[in-house]
């Protein structure tokens, strides 16, 4: 099977490569990451310049119907970057959700302006109790008249600071636990009710925890028929953990550079450490589990986009490997560079941070091991 | 008016140049290839022309093999408008570039042809001063800034120690040097684009022109590898060292 990049997809990388390499090094990162609003609304602007946020939206609505293998590419470069632009939140999960859920006129109206880089969004799926299955959602949206009364907690929404709209899933009919019965409402952040309680993550991302507390809403919030947002909810989760997944990948390969670099230089008993059969042996795991993940990525690329029940098999497959490899490759590198592995001033640790985040993002390695022995066990 | 820039296939700048065992040369196998970054100046030079209206189309010629076409589609990415290859698998001297590229400046007849000064590959330095011997044409070499108006163009050049101002007549051949823009990112839309744009395939046959070289690689080695530094206990230690070692004082 013929895994190259085709040619819009190469020269694509090639830009995104160099604009990680010029314009964002470690230290401009770390710069962009403690400032008050955690990232650069100059790159925003240059990354709607470049076509990166028209990428995964359909041609109709301005965008350039990029598939998932396209996404997978720039992610990967970004991964090498760990970029703090709320691509993922407004992009891949914000914009990709409305393209899935939403009416026409509300595609025309959201998807626009995120193209032009006017509109940031973020994605309030996740509760204390439900990290990735949106079934359990406990948020509910009670029906008075022509509005709604949403009422229940959302936990870490990346990006929902700098969002102008969050994409609040709530239920509209049914118990916790059913497939059916989620509505996806599009909220003001500044509506009478929200509370937006904000923080940095383990990783350098901003998130926060919204407390939605009798936030009425009209009716016409609703993006596309109410009651029936779970299936695109579930389907835009599996596709942004291939996005994950390339980032992820992105960071292995840069670590795996960074250490195999690092010690054919640092001497111990006059020479290098690389000389060490144990260290060797180290750096080859570290080879092996990168590729695997690469292959993965590769593979859910392909399948995800297909949807179906297969689709959410192969994303937890892909989790699963991204949990385990991150784990060892980060830590792999972090103990093969010393104690300086685990300081602020080198980008390792920071890799590592991101690593061990992304596993813990829409459900972790443990979490999606569960769901596939289930659904091995289902048959 | 019309502008023509010269680029390269080069190996990436950022991939650690290996020599093949024999010595024969450098290895190329699997390695990343990218367009000369001089080049990729003198395009963005161009297209910043075309953006202020001072040229009306920009025309990308690359000489190599086949695959030299990915650098032609970055090029036009960038936002050159059409593009030449002239294919050819033979190993080109600077000469032999320069005397095709004569070829293609009579066939095109630019007001401007911009080129790097050199390729990060070879550093030769020589194509550009070559072309502009052939052609007949004024050249302004190491530019840093350029200022076309109606019938000349104004040169800054980067000489040891300063910097000169030229003024040209046009038509003119131009090499660039670091500092004179810095090359945009090639956005997705013009990525797409660059697919649909007119790329032409010569050979050298096509133009008159005899490729064989009459230079001959007889030996390729690595930089000798950087010692160790060693420190030293005293001042007087290392006046010593650099008086009777390195016998620089």
């Amino acid at each position: 099977m013929d895994f190259s990049l085709n040619d819009i997809q190469q020269m694509m990388q090639d830009s995104a490569a160099k604009f990680i390499q010029n314009d964002y090094d470690f230290e401009t990162r770390r710069g962009l990451s403690n400032s008050p609003a955690g990232y650069s609304e100059d790159n925003w602007k240059l990354f709607a310049e470049l076509g990166w946020l028209a990428l995964p939206i359909k041609e109709a609505y301005g965008g350039l119907d990029g598939d998932l293998v396209d996404t997978m590419v720039l992610q990967q470069e970004f991964g090498k970057g760990l970029l703090v632009e709320p691509y993922y939140a407004t992009v891949l999960l914000g914009a990709n959700l409305i393209q899935k859920q939403a009416s026409d006129a509300q595609k025309l109206e959201l998807l626009e302006p995120v193209v032009a880089g006017e509109l940031k969004l973020a994605l309030a799926h996740s509760e204390a109790q439900a990290s990735f299955d949106v079934s359990q959602t406990k948020t509910r949206a009670e029906k008075q008249g022509d509005q709604y009364v949403l009422n229940g907690h959302k936990a870490v929404v990346l990006g929902a600071e700098s969002a102008d709209y969050l994409l609040v899933p709530a239920r509209t009919s049914g118990v916790v636990g059913d497939a059916e019965g989620i509505s996806l409402f599009l909220i003001d952040p500044k509506s009478a009710g929200v509370q937006l309680r904000g923080y940095a993550t383990n990783d350098g991302l901003r998130a926060a925890d919204i407390g939605l507390t009798e936030v009425t809403v009209p009716a016409s919030s609703i993006l596309g028929q109410a009651d029936s947002a779970a299936p695109a909810i579930e389907l835009v989760l599996n596709e942004a953990i291939v996005a994950l997944g390339a980032e992820a990948v992105g960071i292995m390969e840069k670590l795996l550079a960074a250490t195999s670099e690092y010690i054919k230089t640092r001497q111990q008993f006059d020479q290098p450490i690389s000389r060490f059969q144990v260290l060797q042996h180290r750096l080859a795991d570290m080879f092996m589990e990168t590729e695997q993940a690469k292959s993965m990525v590769y593979f859910a690329a392909m399948e995800v986009a297909k949807g179906g029940s297969e689709a959410s098999r192969v994303a937890s497959m892909l989790k699963v490997k991204i949990g385990s490899a991150g784990r060892l490759v980060g830590q792999q590198a972090v103990q093969l560079h010393g104690g300086m592995g685990i300081t602020d001033e080198l980008d390792v640790g920071h890799f590592f941070k991101r690593l061990t985040c992304i596993n813990n993002q829409l459900g972790t390695r443990d979490y999606h091991l569960q769901s596939l022995i289930n659904k091995a066990a289902a048959g | 008016m019309k502008v023509l820039v010269a680029v390269k296939r080069v190996i990436d700048y950022n991939i650690k140049v290996r020599v093949k065992s024999d010595q024969s040369g450098v290895d190329l196998a699997n390695v990343k290839m990218a367009m000369n970054p001089f080049c990729e100046i003198a395009v963005e030079e161009a297209v910043r022309l075309k953006e202020k209206g001072v040229a009306d189309e920009v025309i990308v010629v690359s000489i190599g093999p086949k695959v030299a076409q990915e650098q032609i589609r970055t090029a036009m990415a960038l936002g050159a408008d059409r593009g030449i290859l002239v294919e050819t698998d033979e190993p080109l001297e600077s000469l032999a570039i320069a005397k095709l590229l004569t070829k293609v400046v009579e066939v095109e007849q630019p007001g401007l042809v911009i080129l790097g000064k050199q390729s990060i590959d070879a550093d030769n330095n020589q194509t550009g001063q070559m072309l502009g011997a052939l052609a007949g044409m004024s050249q302004g070499t190491f530019a840093s800034e350029i200022n076309v108006s109606e019938n000349s163009v104004e040169v800054t050049r980067e000489i040891d120690g300063g910097l000169q101002t030229l003024s040209l007549n046009l038509p003119a051949i131009i090499t660039t040097d670091l500092r004179l823009n810095e090359p945009r990112y090639a956005s997705l839309p013009n990525i797409m684009k660059a697919k649909r744009k007119p790329l032409d395939v010569k050979t050298p046959a096509d133009f008159g022109v005899n490729v064989i070289s009459g230079l001959k690689t007889l030996l390729v080695e690595s930089p000798q590898e950087r010692s160790a530094g060693v420190l030293v206990g005293s001042v007087s230690e290392l006046v010593e060292k650099l008086k009777n070692e390195a016998k620089v004082i």
